[in-house]
């Protein structure tokens, strides 16, 4: 198929979706709800506003490991695993939820953070995600 | 030199579509030999997009591509279905640009015609609200979104169980294996002169050599006076240690190309530059100006990716066919099987959402010259790991001493080969990295069983350094293991740390702002005299 073909397919394709569209046949919008139903399954979740706004101070762990001299490790987890590699593929957060054992003092372990790495915030993401 | 060994084909190029050759040849019972010069999936595969995609693009030139693309597409999500994940993309449009929200869903709907080929579903469209709801981080001035699914895959697992799936069908493989040259005689290609990965030269005798070196075919083809023109072009892509959203989003550079960020399992890519590239195909860097026009066209449709620092470029060049005068990104992506009537048949162009197809029609070519008459299974024979359904990771967790999140990780590397290899390596409850995390069981397994000779074979194998740490604190531990398995000396080990540390450098070094040089400072001086090499 020429681009001249290809082209005026699209051409023709336009045309047809502005008809439905002018005559009130067009295709529905979707709300972010119904699509974030559609694609449960895949584990793809939005991140709220304010994990949005979160993310970059979330990210900033440095691994030191204070946090856990701090809060220990519930479940076998560091706080600081929630931000370095729990908080990064959020699909397979819901695989690893029995990893998640009871919460911390995550404000502790966040007090103890020499980078300011919002803990509870990292801890609450997490398990939003896994659930 | 060792005595010559004799095979049906041999297979110069352990890309995709090399390990694609292999493979099906190796299904249909041809004797292979698999020769790579690097690491399987090291040179342009590896430096894609990550994505098994039909190609909406080519809607506007050529509907055949995207419909060959679809297919094949479709053949690649069902035999690898371990390997891919759905990528939901957002296609958001802003006052002033080129497509308007109807031209772009009349697109889509188009593209929906093809979309169950490959399984995916169709378009839906959102209003500005409804998308901020599903991505806050996008513009504010965003005017609405169209959606559409392709897959994602990670190339270097797809290459690799390519590769082991000859070797189980009876083909060799070699990697770190460099063809020094052709053997000819009368004026045909009867075998190839290659360099083993422990420096012996090694002479291997075949009837068909095959030629799917990527951007260097023209330089295997040279070898036999035969001549493939490319017009190689360049392509850079941004890493970041996660998830910077859960969707993909397309974008649009100054210059009016398109551009995506997508997410694959905890990393995102963001890409790509389309560039004529003339420069030494085994010296690929990245330019700090090419990063610039990334973010730049990024960063218009979502603003928040200059809140987060990528860990690492990654550069390749594109096989693509040779024309004239065409603005790179109006190349066509097809693919040619040439035969140059001598033993010698070269694949040149084409995509990895086609290799399968690519690699197929190779094969086709290669069985007529032998005479053999079985065809092409590739298409719908499940690549190890496919076949047995996935166990569930906590309770697999459980067993090995792991977190579930490593066992997770794992599975998507090897699907329903996890469990017999947990039980295999013997290293029970180790992690080697904690923030990729990748289980000391798998880097074992890939030591022993995945032809894992280098720390960089080991990232593109297992992933070994991909997360925030990028390897400062699990690189030493992962050289001690590999040490152990693959009998390195204390020296030996130190030089692969350097050399895995300096290669990482280089993949950072364009991204690095005034904090990250600072970074890089304090790193240098904590390791007391790296780089070394």
């Amino acid at each position: 198929m020429s681009r001249s073909s290809a082209l005026a397919r699209l051409a023709a394709a336009y045309a047809a979706h502005e008809v439905r569209r002018r005559s009130g046949r067009g295709g529905g919008r979707t709300t972010a709800s119904a699509f974030e139903t559609r694609y449960a399954r895949d584990g793809l979740r939005p991140l709220t506003a304010d994990e949005r706004g979160g993310l970059p101070a979330m990210s900033g762990c440095i691994n030191c490991g204070l946090c856990a001299l701090v809060a220990g490790r519930p479940g076998g987890v560091r706080p600081a695993d929630l931000a370095t590699a729990y908080l990064r593929d959020y699909p397979l957060l819901a695989a690893a939820a029995s990893d998640l054992g009871p919460g911390a003092s995550m404000e502790a372990a966040a007090a103890a953070c020499p980078v300011g790495v919002p803990l509870a915030e990292v801890s609450a993401a997490v398990r939003r995600l896994s659930g | 030199m060792s005595a010559p060994s004799n095979h049906d084909v041999i297979v110069i190029g352990g890309g995709v579509t090399g390990a694609g050759v292999a493979r099906d040849l190796a299904l249909r019972g041809v004797s292979v030999l698999l020769l790579e010069k690097g690491d399987w999936g090291a040179g342009t595969s590896g430096a894609s997009s990550w994505m098994i995609h039909g190609g909406p693009r080519y809607l506007e030139f050529d509907w055949d591509t995207t419909r060959l693309s679809c297919e094949d597409a479709g053949h690649i999500v069902r035999i690898a279905r371990h390997l891919v994940h759905r990528c939901v993309f957002l296609l958001p449009v802003l006052p002033g640009d080129r497509h308007g929200l109807e031209r772009l869903e009349t697109a889509m709907e188009v593209y929906d015609r093809f979309q169950p080929l490959k399984l995916a579903q169709p378009h839906a469209r959102l209003d500005a609200t409804q998308a901020r709801l599903l991505e806050p981080g996008l513009a504010p001035d965003v005017l609405g979104v169209v959606t559409m699914e392709e897959w994602g895959v990670d190339p270097h697992r797809l290459v690799w169980a390519n590769v082991l799936d000859a070797v189980r069908h009876g083909a060799r493989a070699a990697n770190h294996s460099r063809v020094t040259g052709l053997i000819r005689a009368a004026g045909a290609v009867i075998g190839v002169n290659y360099q083993a990965a422990d420096g012996t030269r090694v002479e291997a005798r075949a009837r068909v050599v095959v030629n799917a070196a990527g951007p260097w075919v023209p330089e295997v083809a040279a070898m036999a006076d035969a001549q493939v023109r490319l017009r190689p072009a360049k392509g850079i892509h941004l890493v970041y240690d996660r998830r910077l959203s859960n969707f993909a989003i397309s974008g649009e550079s100054i210059d009016g190309r398109d551009l995506l960020l997508v997410p694959h399992g905890p990393i995102t890519v963001v890409g790509t530059t389309d560039d004529d590239f003339y420069g030494d195909l085994d010296d690929v860097g990245v330019a700090e100006d090419e990063v610039s026009y990334l973010l730049q066209g990024m960063a218009r449709v979502f603003p928040a990716i200059r809140d987060h620092r990528p860990v690492r470029a990654t550069a390749g060049v594109r096989p693509t066919l040779f024309a004239w005068r065409r603005y790179e990104d109006d190349l066509s992506r097809r693919f040619q099987v040439l035969d140059h009537g001598s033993g010698l048949v070269t694949i040149a162009g084409g995509k990895l959402s086609m290799y399968r197809l690519m690699a197929e029609q190779t094969a086709d070519v290669a069985c007529a010259r032998l005479g053999v008459e079985a065809r092409s299974s590739s298409s719908s024979r499940p690549l190890p790991g496919a076949e047995a359904e996935l166990a569930d990771p906590a309770e697999l967790a459980r067993e090995h001493h792991l977190p579930a999140l490593a066992v997770a990780r794992l599975q998507a590397r090897h699907g329903g080969e996890a469990p017999d290899l947990l039980r295999e390596s013997g290293a029970r409850g180790r992690l080697v990295c904690r923030c990729e995390p990748l289980a000391e069981a798998e880097l074992v397994h890939a030591a022993r069983h995945e032809q894992v000779r280098t720390l960089a074979d080991g990232f593109r194998r297992v992933g070994l350094a991909a997360g925030p740490c990028a390897g400062a604190a699990c690189v030493e531990r992962a050289a001690a293991i590999l040490g152990r398995e693959l009998d390195w000396s204390d020296s030996q080990r130190r030089q692969a740390v350097g050399e895995f540390l300096a290669g990482a450098w280089r993949g950072r070094a364009a991204l690095l702002g005034q904090s990250g040089w600072a970074q890089e400072e304090l790193a240098y001086g904590a390791r007391r005299g790296w780089p070394t090499s």
